[in-house]
């Protein structure tokens, strides 16, 4: 793990992340596959039936799924709050697997079946069985691939996206930063616009 | 998507006054002006007609999947290279090298409101500074006291909220309503500032802080970058310029209709337009004259595509320009997270900016000026501010990042620092010469490396938003790196206008030099880039051009 500023490396999932975070002036729409939303929008309501229901997975394996919740709780812990799996990021993976990351899919499939490999041939047990510690070792070996880059990214909207798509359950992702979706706010805002003199630009 | 119903309907084989390619920021304005004068107005528009209901707070679907900024019906993905060199490639991690609303109303609809004048000095850089070897530096064919009045214009009957700063140009009328209310992010950069012994303003901004004209004032709901207004209190030509046209009975909005060529007869005049429509059928308009206004990417690539045997390198192209002296504007981009709450995320995007920095100054030993301004920017959304905070490669992860996301989405502000761009002629928009999209269209390529001024200008204000930062008590403060842009959304100076037909590819008014019945009035309209925030002048400049456009019509003269 580091910082911000360390350089950068090629990578097709570092390119789209570094995008996004380009804060160029932008916003950061792009299609990410080129799906028509009338199709997103129908993958979005069965992982949320399914999230609410807890109903199996569509486009994961439950042994798949053991690997991606141990690898979000990795990427955002729990702490004095729910880490990423209890946040519903899987359901979210499963929603992506199903529509926008479809054509990544067999690349992340195959991320999971090379750590479960290596997890089993070093320590003799899939990754999601191995203590905290050794998991994070292991991802550090590894968080410079387009793997990593995809379940990072997947895990992150998973926390914090619309509950519709599957993931933070019940807005327990927004709550945790202090974020609610209201359609109107008044002033003031926050602490400092609240000290505020109007009487400046009136 | 819900259908508005327009109550007229033209047929295609008869021509009619004007067909408009594009409802955005200038065709919705041109629309309005010219179905008000009377005549009978085709707009064409590739994206569906999105209403204020269809607007909502999907951060997935409008900032991942680029719901607003892809073509609803097929890919029309673009390719970029940083120089003539180079192969261009398709990637980008998605996102289009230029950026813009594929929706009734266009950009003005998911545009953050940055509703800046330029100033007189914009106009006349040239002159004023001597040449720049090797680019494309040139003035106005007009000034800034010659577009006043449509400024004003523009300010009135789009709705913008704000009061003049110290250094504005002078205005002949007052801002239509007061500014919006400031927020914590307003409030540190003025503080910055003032302690720098800098001269912080309100920002104008094209969102209305009254009611006015029949619309709600902002409910601060925060959705606003890139999203559509579900308040339709953000001044888009979808719910201002757009129901007045339709208002007239003579204005028909047509969606999910891309044009892919215009059709010359045997003149030399154009005659018709050729588009998909919905159902992915092949028309034609009939014109008597036709209005570009699709944007500084879109419009080149049309001309581009529009070749035939006496204009072989494209349409209205004699002078080779149709494409050339691309200007994005420079930004950079600094972070900071203060003790207290700002909740940035609220209300929308700019309430304060920096102009101290906006003209030329030959001490810093480059050519350019900008503004800064104190904004959440992308960090306003759940998703993009844990992405943010996630940094780069490798990505951050684990019990400590956890800790910043959830701490910082509170506290964070940034400063944008937007910035001229030189024209130069390498920076451009071409058609792709092997990759099209699904209707067998060129993809647009675009050529772009930020001039070495640019990217002088954009490291030297990040560094004064550092500053302001500091002054005003940043308790963290982190960069996002300067460097080339890959990705614009302001398509500037394509279709540049003048005086000489060699050196420009329309005339003051707009009109080609080389068609008669053919006009260009959109962002590929400007000589120079301004410091950022070019909409209004676009607009501006659509409202004069309609003007102008209407006398010529009613005198014959078309």
């Amino acid at each position: 793990m580091s910082n911000f500023s360390e350089p950068k490396t090629d990578g097709i999932e570092d390119d789209m992340r570094r995008e996004f975070l380009k804060a160029a002036g932008l916003v950061a729409g792009g299609a990410l596959a080129g799906w028509p939303f009338s199709k997103i929008a129908l993958a979005a309501q069965h992982a949320h039936e399914q999230q609410q229901t807890q109903a199996p997975l569509a486009h994961i394996t439950a042994t798949q799924a053991l690997t991606l919740g141990a690898m979000a709780d990795q990427i955002y812990p729990q702490d004095d709050t729910p880490g990423a799996r209890s946040l519903g990021a899987v359901y979210f993976m499963d929603f992506a697997a199903g529509s926008f990351m479809a054509g990544a899919w067999p690349m992340i499939e195959a991320g999971m079946v090379d750590l479960n490999e290596r997890a089993g041939r070093t320590f003799g047990k899939p990754f999601h069985d191995l203590d905290f510690a050794t998991q994070t070792r292991m991802l550090e070996e590894i968080e410079l691939t387009p793997f990593f880059g995809s379940v990072h990214f997947l895990t992150l909207m998973g926390c914090f996206s619309l509950p519709k798509y599957g993931g933070n359950i019940d807005q327990a992702g927004w709550a945790q930063i202090g974020f609610e979706s209201r359609h109107a706010w008044q002033p003031p805002f926050g602490y400092y616009d609240a000290l505020y003199d109007e009487e400046a630009f009136s | 998507m819900s259908a508005f119903d327009t109550t007229r309907r033209y047929p295609t084989r008869e021509p009619v006054d004007f067909v408009i390619v594009g409802s955005g920021a200038a065709g919705g304005v041109l629309a309005r002006e010219l179905s008000q004068a009377g005549f009978d107005v085709v707009v064409l528009e590739q994206g569906p007609y999105r209403m204020a209901s269809d607007f909502g707070h999907d951060e997935v679907k409008n900032m991942m999947l680029g719901d607003l900024t892809s073509h609803p019906g097929w890919a029309d993905p673009q390719s970029f290279r940083y120089d003539p060199t180079e192969t261009a490639v398709v990637g980008n991690g998605g996102l289009p090298p230029a950026l813009y609303a594929r929706t009734v109303g266009g950009s003005s609809v998911h545009f953050s409101g940055n509703y800046w004048r330029m100033r007189p000095l914009d106009f006349k850089e040239r002159s004023l500074l001597g040449p720049m070897s090797g680019t494309g530096f040139a003035d106005w064919p007009l000034t800034y006291e010659e577009l006043e009045p449509y400024y004003t214009k523009a300010e009135y009957e789009i709705g913008v909220s704000g009061t003049p700063g110290p250094f504005d140009a002078p205005r002949s009328r007052p801002f239509p309503m007061p500014p919006m209310p400031v927020k914590s992010s307003g409030v540190l950069l003025e503080k910055g500032a003032l302690a720098m012994g800098w001269h912080p303003q309100p920002a104008p901004m094209a969102i209305l802080s009254q009611p006015y004209r029949g619309r709600p004032p902002c409910s601060h709901c925060g959705f606003c970058i890139g999203f559509g207004c579900e308040m339709n209190a953000k001044s888009s030509t979808l719910v201002t310029m757009i129901p007045e046209a339709l208002a007239t009975g003579r204005c028909e909005i047509r969606p999910l209709s891309t044009v892919y060529r215009i059709e010359t007869g045997s003149r030399g005049r154009v005659e018709e337009v050729l588009y998909v429509d919905a159902d992915g059928q092949q028309q034609a308009q009939k014109a008597r004259a036709v209005v570009l206004a699709a944007n500084g990417a879109e419009t080149p690539r049309l001309l581009l595509m529009s070749d035939g045997p006496d204009h072989p390198d494209g349409l209205s192209n004699g002078s080779g320009l149709v494409g050339k002296y691309l200007m994005g504007n420079g930004h950079s981009f600094i972070h900071g997270y203060f003790e207290h709450e700002l909740n940035d995320w609220k209300s929308i995007q700019v309430t304060r900016i920096v102009h101290d920095f906006y003209a030329t100054d030959p001490q810093r030993g480059f050519y350019g000026g900008g503004g800064m301004d104190g904004r959440p920017l992308v960090n306003s959304m759940p998703v993009l501010h844990a992405m943010t905070e996630s940094g780069a490669n490798p990505p951050r992860w684990g019990a400590q990042f956890k800790r910043d996301v959830r701490h910082g989405f509170n506290r964070h502000m940034g400063i944008l620092s937007s910035t001229t761009s030189v024209p130069v002629e390498r920076n451009n928009i071409t058609l792709d010469p092997s990759a099209k999209d699904a209707i067998g269209r060129p993809l647009v390529r675009m050529t772009y490396r930020d001039h070495d001024d640019d990217l002088a200008m954009m490291q030297f204000l990040q560094d004064r938003g550092n500053e302001i930062l500091d002054a005003a008590g940043a308790q963290r403060i982190w960069r996002e790196p300067v460097e080339p842009q890959t990705a614009h959304a302001h398509l500037l100076g394509t279709c540049r206008m003048g005086t000489d037909p060699a050196r420009s590819v329309v005339d003051p008014y707009h009109r080609s030099h080389e068609v008669e019945n053919l006009f260009i009035c959109d962002g590929s309209s400007m000589v120079s880039s301004g410091r950022g925030q070019p909409t209004l002048t676009i607009q501006a400049l659509a409202f004069r051009a309609a003007e102008h456009i209407g006398q010529a019509a009613r005198q014959g003269e078309i």
